[in-house]
């Protein structure tokens, strides 16, 4: 291509360049105020110091170290049991012959049109009844859903019956086949589906909110969102607490970009 | 596919089948707890006054019709309704032309640079980002009201004036999904065939046209569908109006999805906050026949 500078791609380039920077000046400034000890908005370069003290306070006094670790148990327990459920079902879905299982997978299609807030209600219900509020169990076993087995199956296609015919000869069980032959086929998707389901449970905040109402068992979002509601604007600490929720996604984006933006790309395009 | 009809009564199929099933037995005993019997129960619920404590008590479509003698409602639907037509064409039409713009002029490493900094937003959850914009918010000292004083302005109280705190919200969420919109359209963008875009050039067609008669209705599968999630997403808003207003002022921020959370865990009234939600159903199934009914017609083999 020849190199040619318009004046609409110079105009452009700088809006583009201009939007970016406002998608990451919210950012800036709460990573800026989060090391900042002042009390008050009006904060000058001069304020910022680099020290973790609001970091420190949040975690220890504000509850979010006890939240960062429900945070990360939450979204260790999702990803695992979503992960194996969903490539079990789509390894049962595509390659047994199950009588009525396309009815089945479309019926399974079908319940990710439903919104949340009409499922909620009866699964609050449900938990309540069963007293498994304020567990582990109560926000990581609702994080199967149907998408994760629509994806699952879409890579399962591709696993070569023959190999699977081959290995059965050769003496290697059902199981064995699964794991030591399906599992590293289906890698990619897992990756994925592991990045959609870290996200989801991450920042999933309304079912840990009426499910969850002991402190000791927060996730991240809620405590955020019980903390500048019943304390004095101590603007920084608050800061320190949203940096540290950005914090996790963030890193694994910068490590893991394009299967990030693909699990989250994917996740959005439903049914 | 893999059995026919001659093998379906042989020892092997039977075993196979059995094996199938356990595969898929877990996905469906957490399918049918969490996604499926709740539907249902909504549904019964919805004919009930239940508050969780008593048992249900069947009143028919009573719940039903007092939702539809509620000012509340009305207003909710109202906001929500404003709220759709304030993020929807402003976030589509800026993830459009981003990723139009960048697909034709920064494919180079600056433009990739761009499109994972305007990503960013999509990564940071509801709850933070709406943390962090309440300070941005601040009419004391936030850095909105910092540069609107310094431009000679005075101080808004963004979000404690009805006429701006279902805007402010608003704004959030462009600002949120604006790159994951960008995201979605990019790839579609990389998906037009270079053999169109380089005839195109040849007969002479300038960027402008370029766009408006080439991208855009190539694109137009990928418009429906993105406006008929965002859509869906806008309609169910709850995270940002719960952290940023709680509803108010007045009920100027109240939406049908906060609405459904106030009536069920605030006032613990399940069956009139259920009826609501199956109401919420009813929109949402619309807004997807709708739109398959609009793919049938007029892009059949484009939806395929």
């Amino acid at each position: 291509m020849k190199k040619r500078v318009s004046f609409g791609g110079v105009i452009g380039t700088l809006l583009t360049t201009l939007f970016a920077a406002m998608c990451i000046t919210p950012l800036i400034y709460m990573v800026a105020v989060s090391f900042t000890d002042s009390e008050s908005l009006y904060i000058s370069l001069s304020d910022l110091r680099f020290s973790f003290d609001n970091y420190v306070y949040a975690i220890v006094k504000r509850n979010f170290g006890r939240a960062l670790w429900n945070s990360i148990v939450t979204v260790v327990g999702s990803c695992l049991l979503v992960d194996l459920v969903s490539a079990m079902a789509a390894y049962g879905f595509e390659k047994k012959p199950v009588p009525g299982k396309e009815a089945l997978f479309q019926g399974y299609l079908a319940t990710m049109m439903i919104p949340g807030q009409v499922i909620l209600i009866p699964m609050f219900v449900m938990i309540n009844y069963a007293h498994l509020t304020n567990t582990y169990a109560a926000l990581i076993l609702p994080m199967v859903g149907a998408f994760g087995i629509f994806l699952m199956r879409q890579f399962m296609v591709q696993v070569p019956n023959e190999l699977l015919e081959a290995a059965e000869i050769d003496g290697c069980g059902e199981i064995r086949r699964f794991v030591t032959i399906v599992l590293p086929l289906v890698q990619p998707a897992l990756i994925t589906l592991t990045i959609f389901t870290f996200n989801a449970a991450w920042n999933n905040f309304l079912w840990p909110l009426i499910i969850n109402t002991r402190s000791d068992m927060h996730v991240l979002p809620v405590t955020m969102a019980t903390l500048s509601s019943n304390s004095t604007t101590n603007y920084g600490m608050v800061m320190a607490g949203a940096t540290l929720t950005f914090l996790f996604p963030f890193v694994l984006y910068i490590f893991l970009q394009r299967q990030f933006v693909e699990g989250i790309a994917l996740g959005g395009v439903k049914g | 596919m893999t059995a026919k009809p001659k093998i379906r009564h042989t020892r092997r199929y039977r075993t196979q089948a059995a094996i199938g099933c356990a595969y898929i037995a877990p996905s469906f005993i957490l399918m049918m707890i969490f996604n499926v019997i709740p539907i249902f129960m909504s549904l019964y619920f919805s004919f009930t006054k239940y508050n969780m404590v008593a048992a249900p008590e069947w009143i028919g479509l009573e719940n039903y019709q007092k939702l539809f003698n509620n000012r509340v409602l009305s207003d909710s639907l109202v906001n929500t309704l404003r709220y759709t037509l304030m993020t929807v064409p402003v976030q589509t039409v800026f993830a459009l032309i981003l990723a139009a713009f960048i697909a034709e002029h920064l494919k180079n490493g600056y433009g990739s640079f761009l499109r994972s900094i305007i990503f960013i937003p999509v990564i940071v959850s509801l709850i933070a980002s709406a943390t962090v914009w309440n300070i941005m918010y601040e009419p004391k000292g936030g850095l909105i009201n910092q540069v609107l004083n310094f431009l000679g302005f005075p101080s808004v109280k963004f979000l404690s004036l009805k006429q701006t705190a279902l805007p402010s919200v608003a704004a959030v969420a462009v600002w949120k999904n604006t790159g994951y919109y960008m995201v979605i359209y990019y790839a579609g963008v990389m998906g037009i065939s270079v053999e169109i875009r380089e005839a195109a050039i040849v007969d002479g067609a300038s960027p402008i046209q370029r766009f408006f008669h080439i991208t855009l209705p190539i694109l137009k599968p990928i418009t429906y569908m993105i406006i008929t999630l965002s859509i869906i997403s806008s309609f169910q808003v709850f995270d940002l109006v719960y952290k940023m207003t709680g509803g108010g002022p007045g009920r100027s921020t109240y939406t049908v999805a906060y609405m459904i959370y106030a009536y069920a865990f605030q006032d613990k009234r399940i069956g009139y906050a259920c009826a609501l939600a199956i109401v919420l159903l009813v929109v949402i199934l619309l807004i997807h026949l709708l739109q398959s009914l609009f793919f049938n017609d007029r892009d059949g083999r484009d939806s395929q």
